[in-house]
């Protein structure tokens, strides 16, 4: 009879567990356009943001699926994998005054800005997360006091005349004290007369300091301000968001806050983040890559082109739902980061793996950085951070890009022989490394771990006439046998083309899978061991 | 009459020298029309800016990619060979090729067709990541009937396809 009791317990409580997680919890979605016109629809979207990053404070409320045009293309099949995995139950909202009429009790009030003068979208954005505010234009005030609330701020004509530099000089003044030091909020990108601040709500929910200020040296007062900025920041911290189009370059940011050991984290669009964080891994998940090979196996390479091919951009943006996934090995760099506040997207992406998609971590770091600027003390440090990381998603390459001293995409991506020492150091369990963004001439062979930099890199807008041309001339050119040839693929090429491009190349070539990849560049060094050469040509030297 | 034609022979060998060197219809800035052309790859526009002066031929590029403007130019000599220390050539930036470092290239440079055609033949060290290989490159720079217009053709003897590349004359 006790046996009994006991058993009838065990299934009562096996029944509330299992009703506990079907039951999920219940949510709001937008559906939104791509108008991100300033004169259009923009500042809706910002009230809207504000919104989301208010609502979302203490528990996931509002989510926002994006057009599949959208640069992040996972917003619709990232809300399909809430509802299936995680029961979640969205209900429809479709104006702002829906929206507001279900959760302006988030807000304590709004904030005004003057869309004729752009840095005072930020500055409110700034003062929304610390006072619990709405952003609107003047345009919007009726709305928001519709729904009862009253004025906290108003930017219109306090900064009439004034450059980025001294509005964001005062902004400094006012709030950043009072401003998260583990995050910074570089809401830069599209610029001008189309603005894209998705990431807003998660600076608001995070409380962080909104600004645009430039890295380039011509920009000297806005880059000092940053300057101060990044010190003042926690060892490790994050500045999320972008670059702006119109002050500076990716590459200048990213060299900048490298400089400080901080890590990069785009883009300004990236939608959804105060909801995403909110979830952890389905109970009993575990990330398990797909291994080609043993970690411990020996391979021999062929005497016949061996290729790889490698997706980065951080997969959310690149071509994983469109068709033709999985006929071809892929490597795909994950934003490791995500496991720490969007882990339903990494979860989504493993659980849609195919046996062709193979992950790997990046981008240099536990986030994006320049590891030729990246201060020696603080390396360490952060690399016992990305192994954590790689640890957690069975990752066992990591691959490093340093655009330092490149223009673009083209040009100098090399490490000095410091930075590769410091990588093998710091990675001693490592499969191996590759390197670069576009193409590079960095490589070494120490013990089995190779670092292979990018031979080719197909920009998707290339003919593919032209791109099965180019790797042909590779192979002629690089004649001895094996040959290595890895090949960055740019984030919108569609996989079902490469394929074609893979039957029109010459000689006996194989594509194969990273790990099996660098496995075999192990076994026949016919790879020069090159590091950056301090003649090489700089397109940009940095801050120091 | 042998005598005569001792002084002949030389003379008309150069007179399509000559004709260049006064007046050559090559002279000029030339703009690449993308729409007609074989596809850059890590340049946006190209400019060819072509001089004659007696037998040498400057051939200048001026390249575009993104903001960066860059400029360079190769020499020839259609009377001799000559070694180019930093030979330009417009490569697919998204290949792992570089110029070797202190290579020499060299240039062997002659007019065709009347003098409206200008053949260009270079040697050129490039590094790659198996050490360094030798590409040896042909190019006709080819005048369009009406000289406004140009055409280049270039050749490589590691690729299994000729480059077109045409262009029209910036006025």
């Amino acid at each position: 009879m006790r046996r009994l009791l006991s058993l009838l317990a065990f299934s009562l409580v096996l029944l509330a567990a299992g009703r506990a997680d079907t039951a999920g919890r219940s949510a709001c979605v937008m559906r939104w356009n791509l108008d991100w016109q300033v004169a259009g629809g923009l500042p809706e979207k910002v009230l809207l943001l504000s919104l989301q990053g208010l609502a979302n404070r203490a528990a996931p409320q509002l989510y926002v699926v994006h057009p599949p045009e959208f640069q992040w293309e996972i917003t619709a099949p990232l809300f399909s994998f809430y509802e299936r995995k995680h029961g979640v139950k969205f209900t429809e909202l479709t104006t702002a005054d829906e929206a507001l009429t279900k959760f302006a009790g988030a807000a304590k009030g709004y904030v005004v800005w003057d869309p004729a003068i752009p840095a005072t979208m930020n500055v409110a954005l700034t003062l929304a997360g610390l006072e619990d505010a709405l952003v609107v234009t003047p345009a919007l005030i009726p709305l928001a006091e519709k729904h009862s609330l009253k004025p906290i701020d108003d930017l219109r004509g306090r900064y009439t005349g004034q450059s980025d530099a001294q509005i964001y000089g005062d902004a400094v003044t006012r709030y950043w004290s009072r401003c998260s030091r583990d995050a910074i909020m570089l809401m830069g990108g599209h610029a001008g007369a189309v603005r894209q601040p998705a990431v807003a709500d998660w600076g608001i929910r995070q409380k962080m300091f909104f600004h645009d200020l430039s890295a380039n040296p011509k920009h000297p007062e806005e880059l000092a301000l940053a300057q101060h900025l990044l010190g003042e920041l926690h060892p490790g911290a994050t500045v999320f968001g972008w670059h702006s189009y119109a002050k500076d370059t990716e590459e200048q940011w990213t060299t900048l806050l490298s400089g400080y050991g901080l890590k990069m984290e785009g883009l300004h669009n990236l939608p959804n983040l105060s909801f995403n964080c909110q979830f952890t891994f389905t109970p009993g998940f575990k990330f398990t890559n797909t291994p080609h090979v043993a970690r411990d196996a020996k391979l021999t390479a062929d005497k016949k082109v061996y290729l790889s091919f490698v997706q980065s951009d951080s997969i959310g943006i690149g071509v994983w739902t469109k068709p033709g996934r999985g006929k071809l090995p892929f490597a795909w760099q994950v934003t490791m980061n995500w496991t720490k506040f969007s882990p339903a997207a990494l979860e989504y992406f493993h659980e849609s793996a195919t046996p062709n998609d193979y992950f790997i971590g990046g981008l240099s770091g536990p986030g994006y950085m320049y590891p030729n600027h990246i201060p020696a003390d603080r390396f360490p440090g952060l690399m016992k951070e990305a192994r954590e990381l790689m640890a957690v998603l069975d990752e066992h390459i990591l691959e490093i890009m340093d655009n330092s001293a490149a223009d673009g995409n083209v040009g100098n991506a090399d490490l000095t022989k410091e930075t590769v020492d410091a990588y093998y150091k710091a990675f001693p369990d490592v499969i191996g490394f590759i390197n670069g963004y576009g193409p590079a001439r960095t490589r070494d062979l120490r013990d089995t771990r190779p670092m292979i930099s990018y031979d080719y890199y197909i920009d998707p807008r290339r003919p593919r006439a032209e791109v099965a041309a180019d790797l042909n001339e590779l192979i002629a050119l690089n004649g001895k046998r094996p040959y290595f040839l890895l090949v960055h693929v740019r984030e919108s090429n569609d996989v079902n083309s490469l394929i074609e491009v893979v039957k029109q190349l010459d000689g006996p070539v194989e594509v194969v899978p990273l790990d099996v990849f660098l496995k075999l560049a192990a076994s026949n060094q016919t790879y020069t061991t090159r590091h950056q050469d301090p003649a090489d040509p700089k397109h940009f030297h940095g801050y120091k | 009459m042998t005598r005569i034609r001792r002084l002949l022979l030389p003379l008309l060998l150069l007179l399509p020298l000559a004709a260049c060197a006064a007046t050559s219809p090559f002279e000029g800035r030339w703009r690449l029309d993308k729409a007609r052309s074989t596809a850059l790859d890590g340049w946006h526009e190209w400019d060819l800016v072509i001089a004659v002066t007696g037998s040498r031929v400057s051939l200048r590029h001026d390249m575009k990619w993104i903001r960066t403007n860059f400029s360079a130019t190769n020499t020839v000599d259609t009377a001799a060979p000559v070694e180019i220390p930093a030979f330009f050539r417009v490569e697919q930036r998204h290949m792992a090729l570089y110029p070797a470092k202190g290579g020499l290239t060299t240039a062997r440079a002659s007019w065709l067709d009347a003098g409206r055609t200008l053949r260009v033949e270079a040697d050129t060290p490039i590094e790659i990541s198996q050490g360094q290989a030798n590409m040896r490159l042909y190019y006709e720079y080819r005048l369009v009937e009406g000289d406004q217009a140009l055409v280049l053709l270039e050749l490589h003897s590691t690729r299994p396809q000729p480059l077109v590349y045409r262009f029209t004359r910036v006025l």
